[in-house]
């Protein structure tokens, strides 16, 4: 909760006190308006009230729902939001499922044999899509799949609801793109900790009981260093979250990301803040839902504790 | 070879490091340098004027424009050494600036303890809650893109990661025999941060150096991606893909080259921060 406070403040006072007068802006464009005009706009969005109401205003609103109103159209910020908000939750979810698809297999191939060809070769695929950024990602597999081969359209969004197989069929580019992005960050820990859990003495005890070797790779070692890659996966969920942002654009998917961005090129504080706002909310609240999980998910740790 | 070894030298490990050299560190300083030359030099190195149009137009590679023409059939192999200047300047800005404020905010925090420290590291944490890329489309609309601007701002949004490093760097330091003499002597406090901890904490921060420009490169390219960072006639590579981007269906050599080049500079970046850090642990085991 605080740190939502914090967060809040931050955004406000970035875009309040810095220089740029959103109404200004929007009447760039029109010839033959007045100092009034100019006046009576500025007060119907509200940007005459002392900041500190200003602030109040908009957290109060956040509470009932209310988002505010966007400065450009005639919806409110919460309708914009949630016209936006189940494209970029479906990239969201399928790129992260993508992503944990990719690195589960691969980190549990590379922590058999640590400094093997398999984990030579993981290790170098996760340290170069690092350094990509996601929107060459994207670029490179539109250029491959829409561009060469033509299998896949390239840009837009259907809604499910419209077509579902148009959906899935354009979903798939952007959801990859999101998921080859977001591998190496759990690949890497996943390695790590299976590495760790498979020299630990009960994987010994297990083998020394009999069981076979996948048997003790799934139920034994896995079971256990999923639990603290789970924590990766409240960090991969809000490096999505910032990730979706580019991937949207380069796709043209109209979701919070292309909505925020919209939004700077038109100077619409009110939407721009609160987009911003719920994103960083999210991530928040997620980080904050693994904290607790993984202290329930694994006993471990309360009694590690309370030995000291 | 094997007889020098034997003398004192050994003791510190010289002779080790001289005969092991470092491939993956010296290759990627190595292209690295090249990049960046190319660069700096590129009004004299260019084969072109980046700016010179001609009638051959979204040409593929040849031999005589090696990375092919844009839609002005302007020379992209110009175009891009120009404008990696560009990106390199706003990098290396961004990088200084937040190497600056990282360290002083990250010193006065460990050093200060208490509230100060709680609040400078609160505030760093909800920095760090909201995805870079969405806090530079607040900065970017309440400040505007220009390079000097996005510099800023870029350096600016690197600045919590490279405080938080700084503070539990400087506070192992503090428990340090060194630090506890320093003191016994009776050292004022600018000269215990300046002179006492910060070069002691030089291995950690050569490092966050690689990953913060390799940061401010990624976040200035996908800035100008999308539109908002650097907007043409002025280009970094980032403006230049998005360019390429428009004309994906007529040339692949428009937009490929300088995405390729994005993408080496950062990964280059990041194997230079992996080697540095690996033999950082080597050094100075401290734990």
């Amino acid at each position: 909760m605080g740190m939502l406070i914090a967060t809040s403040l931050l955004i406000f006072t970035v875009l309040r006190l810095l220089p740029g007068d959103p109404i200004i802006t929007r009447l760039g464009a029109t010839p033959g308006i007045d100092a009034e005009t100019i006046q009576r706009l500025r007060e119907e969005a509200g940007l005459e009230a002392p900041l500190v109401e200003q602030y109040l205003t908009w957290v109060a609103g956040i509470f009932r729902g209310d988002f505010g109103q966007s400065f450009f159209n005639q919806f409110s910020v919460t309708e914009l939001i949630i016209m936006r908000l189940p494209a970029t939750l479906q990239l969201t979810f399928t790129g992260i499922l993508i992503a944990i698809l990719i690195a589960v297999p691969a980190g549990v191939w590379a922590s058999l044999r640590p400094l093997g060809v398999a984990d030579r070769i993981t290790t170098a695929f996760s340290t170069a899509s690092i350094a990509m950024p996601q929107f060459i990602v994207g670029i490179v597999l539109i250029l491959v799949f829409a561009v060469q081969l033509q299998w896949l359209p390239a840009r837009g969004y259907v809604p499910p609801t419209e077509s579902l197989s148009d959906n899935i069929l354009r979903m798939i580019l952007p959801a990859v793109t999101l998921g080859i992005a977001g591998a190496p960050l759990l690949l890497r820990y996943l390695r790590a900790t299976m590495i760790e859990v498979l020299a630990s003495p009960y994987i010994r005890t297990a083998i020394g009981k009999g069981q076979t070797g996948s048997g003790v790779i799934i139920k034994h070692a896995l079971r256990n260093a999923l639990i603290p890659t789970l924590t990766m996966l409240g960090l991969l969920l809000g490096y999505s979250l910032g990730g979706v942002v580019i991937i949207e654009y380069v796709f043209g998917i109209p979701g919070l990301g292309s909505l925020a961005i919209d939004a700077v090129f038109k100077r619409d504080y009110a939407v721009l803040q609160s987009v911003v706002l719920l994103v960083a909310g999210l991530f928040i609240l997620v980080s904050l839902t693994v904290d607790l999980l993984y202290g329930v998910l694994d006993p471990r740790l309360r009694v590690g504790r309370s030995r000291g | 070879m094997a007889e020098k070894p034997r003398n004192k030298l050994e003791k510190h490990s010289q002779p080790r490091i001289l005969s092991r050299v470092r491939w993956p560190e010296t290759i990627s300083l190595t292209l690295l340098g090249i990049i960046v030359l190319g660069s700096v030099f590129a009004p004299i190195l260019a084969p072109y004027d980046p700016i010179q149009q001609s009638s051959n137009r979204l040409q593929d590679s040849s031999l005589l424009h090696l990375f092919g023409t844009d839609e002005l059939g302007r020379d992209l192999l110009s175009r891009v050494m120009h404008g990696g200047q560009l990106t390199m300047s706003i990098a290396a800005g961004a990088t200084l600036l937040a190497m600056v404020l990282g360290v002083a905010w990250g010193m006065i925090a460990a050093f200060l303890r208490g509230l100060p420290d709680e609040i400078l590291m609160r505030l760093a944490d909800s920095v760090m809650a909201i995805p870079q890329i969405l806090l530079a489309l607040v900065f970017i609309s309440a400040l505007g893109a220009d390079p000097f601007n996005l510099a800023v701002i870029v350096g600016l949004l690197l600045t919590p990661t490279t405080a938080r490093l700084v503070r539990s760097s400087v506070l192992a330091e503090l428990e340090e025999d060194y630090f506890m003499a320093a003191i016994a002597f009776g050292s004022p406090r600018y000269r215990l941060l300046l002179v006492e901890v910060l070069p002691n904490i030089r291995g950690p921060l050569t490092v966050q150096t690689a990953l913060n420009a390799a940061n401010a490169i990624l976040l200035e390219a996908s800035l100008s991606f999308v539109g908002l960072g650097i907007a043409p006639p002025e280009a970094t590579w980032g403006t230049l893909v998005q360019q390429g981007f428009q004309k994906i269906y007529q040339s692949v050599s428009y937009i490929i080259y300088p995405a390729l080049l994005i993408f080496l500079v950062i990964w280059l970046l990041n194997v230079l921060a992996d080697q540095l850090g690996g033999s950082n642990d080597l050094q100075g085991k401290k734990r």
